[in-house]
């Protein structure tokens, strides 16, 4: 497997979906393309699955989250609502907020690509699909390239909290503390609305900090 | 379930020669911009054009067959799978099917900006009709765009433009001040946009 980003020049980019390395989420295989590209204005990425394999965790959207999913080779059996449908190559399935969907492969090496955005409010990149990569890299012991990613996961969007509370679960997952509270201390400044201070309290992924006393001036 | 297949959408020629599938007006989605396109009878499929007004960051997706992209005079063949990103809007963009089954979903928008939808695809859902000269159905959708943007310069414009060429002087004249006035800009593309020349005589039109 590779990164593949091959940058043809400042102002373009091609990629193939198949060349990009996947990360392991929720049970399924993403194609992280949003991270690869650095695409600000809506979220776009791919899943890849074999036959019966998971392609779509299952999941809702909500606070106005539409998504499209388009079926890019392959076939798909996607679950939406109560609703089952097999969706051959070529196939788009929309599914606005708070409903239901997963998809599972009906042939091997099936690429589902997807967007997503919220109504009326502008794309944030929150991380998630970064955060996936560099865990799949930590597990993998591949802690240089993990922390690449999260580099430019904050250089793509420095002042946005969840970016910087990601990296600094990162960091505390791969054991580097100073780092963690580093990025956390700046997730906590940037988060003028206060909506961290539930994370802090109940992410498991921040376990390792919690006996640390720096850890009691986030949740001050 | 909400799901269609891409050769199932609406399939609208433009006079540029490309097929608009209109996915985002298909499903009626609001949080992005995205569409599909196939080839006409020129074999172009996506329009030759750039995103330098609506600063638009677009990705051109290939679902089926080949395209001969050309991105700031460059040439690449993409296939299945493939993809590219133009993120620089001024750069000028377009593609060719090299075979007869190509088909390429693009998604777009501004970076930091919540979507909006484009005043082209109220023109480009019209432009059918337009072509037909059946005014009072490209009347209702321009109306309708006008209704969702309401003052937008360029939805003025083309609406003035539809006018016109509908034989609706007084009308057509009206949505051209508007335009001018609401942007200075189409002043100047009003001096030599052909739609107008039936209009151009008229000692209201904006010079």
């Amino acid at each position: 497997m590779r990164c593949a980003r091959p940058v043809t020049s400042d102002g373009y980019q091609i990629l193939s979906l198949d060349e990009l390395e996947t990360a392991s989420h929720r049970g399924s295989n993403l194609i992280p393309v949003r991270h690869a590209l650095g695409f600000r204005p809506a979220g776009v990425n791919a899943w890849k699955a074999d036959t019966g394999g998971q392609l779509i965790p299952p999941h809702e959207e909500d606070g106005g989250g539409e998504e499209l999913y388009v079926v890019v080779q392959g076939r798909a059996r996607f679950t939406v609502g109560d609703e089952e449908a097999d969706a051959g190559a070529g196939t788009l399935v929309f599914v606005p907020s708070e409903v239901f969907r997963t998809a599972i492969a009906a042939e091997n090496s099936t690429i589902v690509f997807v967007v997503g955005g919220w109504v009326g409010r502008a794309f944030d990149v929150g991380g998630w699909d970064s955060f996936a990569l560099a865990n799949t890299y930590l597990q993998a012991g591949r802690v240089a390239d993990a922390r690449t990613v999260m580099e430019e996961l904050i250089a793509q969007q420095p002042d946005y909290w969840p970016t910087s509370y990601n990296a600094g679960r990162f960091e505390a997952v791969a054991d580097n503390s100073d780092a963690a509270f580093e990025h956390l201390r700046r997730a906590k400044r940037l988060d003028r609305a206060g909506e961290s201070a539930q994370y802090f309290r109940e992410d498991t992924r921040l376990d390792s900090l919690r006996d640390d006393p720096r850890f009691e001036e986030l949740l001050a | 379930m909400n799901l269609v297949h891409v050769d199932d959408l609406d399939a609208i020629e433009m006079p540029d020669g490309f097929v608009w599938r209109p996915v985002r007006r298909h499903f009626g989605i609001q949080a992005f911009g995205t569409n599909a396109y196939t080839p006409g009878a020129s074999g172009q499929t996506v329009e030759e054009h750039t995103e330098a007004q609506l600063e638009h960051q677009e990705i051109y997706l290939v679902l089926r067959g080949r395209v001969r992209f050309t991105i700031d005079g460059n040439e690449h063949e993409l296939g299945p799978g493939q993809l590219v990103f133009v993120r620089d809007p001024s750069l000028r963009r377009g593609g060719v099917a090299l075979t007869d089954d190509a088909a390429v979903l693009a998604v777009g928008g501004r970076p930091g900006q919540a979507h909006e939808v484009s005043t082209w695809e109220y023109v480009f859902v019209a432009s059918p009709y337009v072509q037909a000269g059946r005014w009072d159905e490209a009347e209702r959708l321009m109306q309708e765009g006008l209704e969702q943007k309401p003052g937008d310069p360029a939805m003025l414009y083309n609406f003035a433009c539809l006018e016109a060429r509908a034989g609706k002087r007084g009308a057509a004249l009206g949505y051209l001040l508007a335009a001018v006035d609401a942007n200075e800009r189409f002043r100047t593309v009003a001096q030599t946009d052909e739609d107008f020349a039936s209009i151009r005589d008229d000692p209201r039109f904006p010079r």
